[in-house]
């Protein structure tokens, strides 16, 4: 992301930065590192 | 206070309104918003799983007053998980704060949150106390709040010098 977007939120009202913090949280739970999935698989194969 | 089931937000109102119920209760002198969520005033919205606050005691015993606080907050429907409370689901820790941290809560800005009075770390503390730990995360969160934060320069000084903090190298 730009620097200048990042400035923009960061200068959102703080009620507005918590429900997107809320929402990263959701995001979070929903939809896990497939990394970790991926890592999980065997190789070689 | 009623306690809300989890909901789409997170209950932070609630959690404020709580901490001053336990000024009202005479349980703790004062309190302030810090850690994660208090950067998150400063810099833009990132992942945090709890919220942190830092008060200072009422009681000067070796518990800090740690167990009516838990009691208090028990008996307004709050449970408790590990080293956590939980409010809506939400987990809070209830830190006693000493030295550096107590002149963050004695010093924190005042706010509005909701209709709630409330009180934030400064940005120059939550930097003082990020340097003063100095993980990983603590040091991205002083590079972002060098970057996002209007940061008083003079007054982080001012801090670091009493405290005998220096900022790590980034």
């Amino acid at each position: 992301m730009k620097p200048e977007m990042r400035q923009k939120l960061a200068r959102e009202p703080f009620a507005e930065k918590i429900r997107k913090v809320a929402q990263l949280i959701r995001l979070t739970k929903t939809f896990p590192r497939r990394l970790r999935l991926t890592d999980a698989r065997p190789h070689g194969k | 206070m009623a306690i809300n089931p989890p909901s789409d937000n997170l209950p932070l109102a609630a959690v404020l309104r709580a901490a001053n119920e336990l000024v009202a209760a005479d349980l703790i002198e004062d309190w302030a918003l810090g850690g994660a969520l208090a950067a998150i005033y400063y810099v833009e919205p990132f992942t945090t799983y709890d919220a942190d606050i830092f008060f200072i005691p009422k009681d000067e015993g070796l518990t800090d007053g740690i167990p009516a606080i838990y009691a208090h907050l028990q008996s307004q429907g709050w449970q408790i998980e590990r080293e956590h409370l939980l409010v809506g689901g939400f987990p809070v820790q209830f830190l006693a704060a000493v030295g550096l941290t107590e002149e963050a809560v004695r010093e924190a800005e005042r706010i509005d949150y909701e209709g709630v009075p409330a009180k934030v770390f400064r940005a120059e503390h939550i930097v003082a106390i990020a340097a003063s730990v100095g993980r990983a995360k603590d040091k991205a969160r002083i590079e972002q709040l060098q970057q996002q934060a209007d940061l008083d320069k003079t007054y982080l000084e001012n801090v670091l010098h009493r405290h005998n903090l220096k900022l790590p190298t980034l």
